[in-house]
Parts: C-alpha cells; sequence; structure tokens
C-alpha cells in the first residue's frame, strides 16, 4: 500500500478527530466559565459579545495564513496529519522541519527529491508529536506555579499587575516585528503600514465612539498593511 | 481582597486549574493517536533509534522553546491563557490578537480580573473559529487553494507583519513612554544576532530577542512604575 493512502484513511481521521475535539472542548468550556464569571463579577453581557464578536473577526485573517501553510503540509503528509498539526501547537515551519528531519531519521532525503515510504512517513509522525508535546508538558506542570513565581515577584504590589502585561506585549511583539523591521523588504512595509493603519483606527474609534470599528480595528490593520504591501 | 478577586481566585481560578491539566495531559495522550493508528492497525513502526535521532534533531532547533515561550508568554496570557494556547498553539499570530482586541472593545485592561476572564473569552472564541476554518480548509480547501492565484498566496505573507505591527502600535499608545524602551531592545538584540554575535550558542538563538525583550521591558517598566510612585 501507498504511504498516502494510509496517511488519508478512516482510521487516521478517526485518531486525529478525537484529538481535535478536545481542543475545541476545551475552548468550549473555558469560554463557559469565562463567561460565566464574567457576569458574576458585574460585566454585562453586552461587553462580553462584543469581546467575543471582535475576537471572532480578529481571528479570520491569521486563519487563512495558516490555511495556506495547511496547503504544503497536505502533500506530504496527507489531509488528517496537516488537520491535527495545525489544530495543535505548532506552526507550518514547525512540522515541514520535523517531517524533513523523520523521513531523514530513516534515510529518506525529502529535500533531495526521495519518495516519502511508509516507515519515512510513521517516523515523521512520531518526529511531529514528540517535537511538539514539550509545550505541553511543560505548560501544563507549570501553569498554575508561574501565577504563584508571579505573585511572589509583585509583594502585594498590585499596581504592578496592570504594568506587566503591557511591557511583555510590547517586549514581545516589539521583537516579532523588529525581526520584519530590520529586514527592509515588504515585510517592513506590511509591518510600518499595518501599525500606522491600526494607529489611525484607534484614534479614530475612540474620538467618535465608533463600537464597529473598535470590532474591526485589527482586521483592517493587518489586511490594510497586507495590501500595501502586495501593491507597492 | 475585593469580592470580584474573590470569585476569580476561589471560584474561577480553580476551575480553569483542574479542567487546564485534565485536558493538556489528554492532549499529550491524543496526540499519539496517530502514531498508534500506524503502528496498530498497519504495522508500520519506525525504528526506535530513527524516532530518537529525529527526537534530538528537532529537540536542539526547538527545544528552548518549549521552556522559552511559556514562560515569556505567561505575563501576557496569563494560567487560563497558557493552558489554552500551549494546546492549540498559534499563540503570537492569533491567541494574543483574539485576546488583545477583546480587552480592548470590553473596555477592560490588561492584567486586571476582568481582563483575564475577557482574554481567555477572546482565546477560547479564537480556538473555535481557526478550527472551523481548518476544518472546512481540510476537507474543501485542497480544490479553493490550488484554484487561487499566485500573488494572492503571496499577499498573505504580509499579513503577519502587518499583524504584530498593528498590536505592536495598540499597546504602544496604552504606553507611549515604555514602547520606544522595548523596540529599541527588540531592534538591538536583533541586529545584534544577525551580526551573528551570539552564534556561540545552540542552534539560532532568536528566543533571546524575546527573552531579552520580554523580561528588559518589565524590568524597566517596574523600576520607571516604582519611581513614580515614590514620587507621588
Amino acid at each position: 500500500m501507498e504511504y498516502i493512502q494510509i496517511a488519508n484513511s478512516t482510521p487516521m481521521w478517526i485518531a486525529v478527530g478525537v484529538a481535535i475535539a478536545l481542543v475545541m472542548f476545551q475552548a468550549l468550556i473555558f469560554a463557559r466559565k469565562s463567561y460565566n464569571t464574567g457576569k458574576t463579577i458585574g460585566m454585562t453581557d453586552t461587553q462580553m459579545k462584543s469581546a467575543m464578536k471582535s475576537a471572532m473577526i480578529t481571528s479570520v485573517g491569521p486563519s487563512l495564513v495558516i490555511l495556506t501553510g495547511l496547503l504544503s503540509l497536505l502533500v506530504t503528509v496527507g489531509g488528517p496529519m496537516a488537520w491535527m498539526r495545525l489544530s495543535f501547537i505548532g506552526s507550518v515551519m514547525f512540522e515541514l522541519m520535523a517531517v524533513g528531519f523523520g523521513a531523514e531519521a530513516v534515510g529518506v532525503n525529502l529535500g533531495a527529491g526521495d519518495a516519502m515510504t511508509q516507515v519515512a512517513f510513521a517516523s515523521a509522525v512520531w518526529t511531529m508529536i514528540l517535537g511538539s508535546i514539550g509545550w505541553i508538558v511543560f505548560s501544563t506542570l507549570t501553569a498554575d506555579k508561574m501565577a504563584s513565581v508571579q505573585d511572589r515577584f509583585l509583594k502585594g504590589d498590585t499596581s504592578l499587575l496592570k504594568i506587566i502585561p503591557v511591557a511583555a506585549m510590547l517586549g514581545s511583539f516589539g521583537s516579532l516585528v523588529s525581526g520584519h523591521l530590520v529586514a527592509l523588504n515588504k515585510n517592513t512595509v506590511a509591518a510600518i503600514s499595518g501599525g500606522l493603519i491600526m494607529a489611525i483606527v484607534v484614534q479614530l474609534a475612540e474620538k467618535k465612539e465608533l463600537k464597529w470599528l473598535k470590532e474591526w480595528g485589527l482586521a483592517i490593520a493587518l489586511f490594510g498593511g497586507m495590501i500595501v504591501a502586495a501593491i507597492l | 481582597m475585593s469580592d470580584k478577586r474573590r470569585v476569580y481566585e476561589k471560584d474561577y481560578l480553580p476551575y480553569i486549574v483542574r479542567y487546564g491539566k485534565a485536558t493538556g495531559w489528554l492532549a499529550v495522550a491524543l496526540s499519539f493517536g496517530p502514531a498508534v493508528v500506524l503502528a496498530v492497525i498497519y504495522g508500520v513502526l519506525p525504528p526506535s533509534a530513527a524516532v530518537f535521532a529525529a527526537f534530538i534533531a528537532m529537540a536542539s532547533a526547538v527545544g528552548i522553546n518549549w521552556f522559552v515561550e511559556p514562560i515569556s508568554y505567561f505575563p501576557i496570557i496569563g494560567v487560563a491563557g497558557t493552558y489554552l494556547a500551549f494546546i492549540s498553539g498559534n499563540i503570537s499570530n492569533l491567541r494574543i490578537p483574539a485576546a488583545a482586541i477583546a480587552q480592548k472593545v470590553a473596555g477592560v485592561e490588561p492584567g486586571t480580573t476582568e481582563g483575564n476572564i475577557v482574554a481567555t473569552l477572546g482565546m477560547a472564541v479564537s480556538v473555535v473559529i481557526n478550527i472551523a476554518i481548518l476544518t472546512i480548509g481540510v476537507f474543501a480547501g485542497n480544490s479553493i487553494l490550488v484554484r487561487l492565484p499566485e500573488h494572492i498566496l503571496e499577499a498573505f505573507d504580509y499579513l503577519l507583519p502587518a499583524l504584530f505591527g498593528a498590536i505592536f502600535v495598540q499597546f504602544a499608545l496604552m504606553r507611549l513612554k515604555l514602547a520606544p524602551i522595548a523596540l529599541g531592545i527588540a531592534l538591538s538584540l536583533t541586529l545584534a544576532v544577525n551580526a551573528g554575535w551570539f552564534n556561540f550558542l545552540p542552534g539560532r538563538p532568536t528566543y533571546l530577542i524575546t527573552l531579552g525583550a520580554v523580561f528588559g521591558t518589565i524590568a524597566i517598566a517596574t523600576s520607571m512604575h516604582k519611581r513614580e510612585a515614590r514620587r507621588d
């Protein structure tokens, strides 16, 4: 049997379907608990529905980017693995690298045009899994403990609680954007125009109290920046 | 402790930690589903030496991120976000943007009780949307994607830089004094890494940029805040 027939077989679809259902389940119970707790502490339905709507709008663009990555993965590892690996932790780059390493470990060099075999495919699957559970294991072990580390760092100064997340955001997105800024190519154009459009949109939405513009703001900035870079 | 804080710490967090841990460990187990299907149903098992070699290759390429990412994203996404984002992945390009826009639209500040709850709500929504789009994509997508003109697929490359620029600006507008500092640290570390100053470290040490920018900005923000508090 060709490896791709196994890769696209019903048992594979079932195995990955169960795993993806778990991710979905976790998101749903976290959303329900957050919504109910939000109401308990006095947030309004409008506030939270509007937050959910804007998260929904904002998620579409990046999800489409992930979807285009699915295509490159689909041809090498089949539908089920591509579907699962991009719904779980990981990224297209990471998965392609894992496939490469996994196949190479059994002597199949995909980059040099070797054909994928059953064993090479299985080795790639194992590599993708083992390469990514590190994130899940470490974060599952430490999430609640990191909260107490943070509390100890704050030493009861809760005013810092409002400053640290913003500082961390600026640091991490500063480092994500700086790679594109120093590249001095179309990515640089996209990053700068995305930022400028966001600045305009945020100011406008706040001055004129435009709720729809707040909800669509990020989507406008990211597609706007993308279009500017593509056209220039 | 305020009533809100009590609800958050005595009811919300324990629930999140209990289900977060359960779903985290279950996710680790279910990750292996496809590998088990290959071994049990199709009798395809790669040699363990090959899997080990491929795992070592992956660990040296990305292993540091298993630890660095959960730690450096924690101040932004908190306990619930950590459980959620390190199963579902796509943190900087999807989860955090969804959380940030949800907070902005709901009018709540990062780091507050409301802020944490709304961020979790936003991230959970993004998981549902992301999986929905990937699911449609994997079943219908192959035929849609191959029909998309090349220049549209290319334009998608610019969406992420635009997103990073926009998110950075959204938070820069909240802390105008801190933003140039964060960007300054990130840019100089990026240039230093690109110039090969840190080549003695294993892998391509881009994690240094994130670590340095996140914790450097937190440290500077904390000392700025303390100085201001003393002056008042």
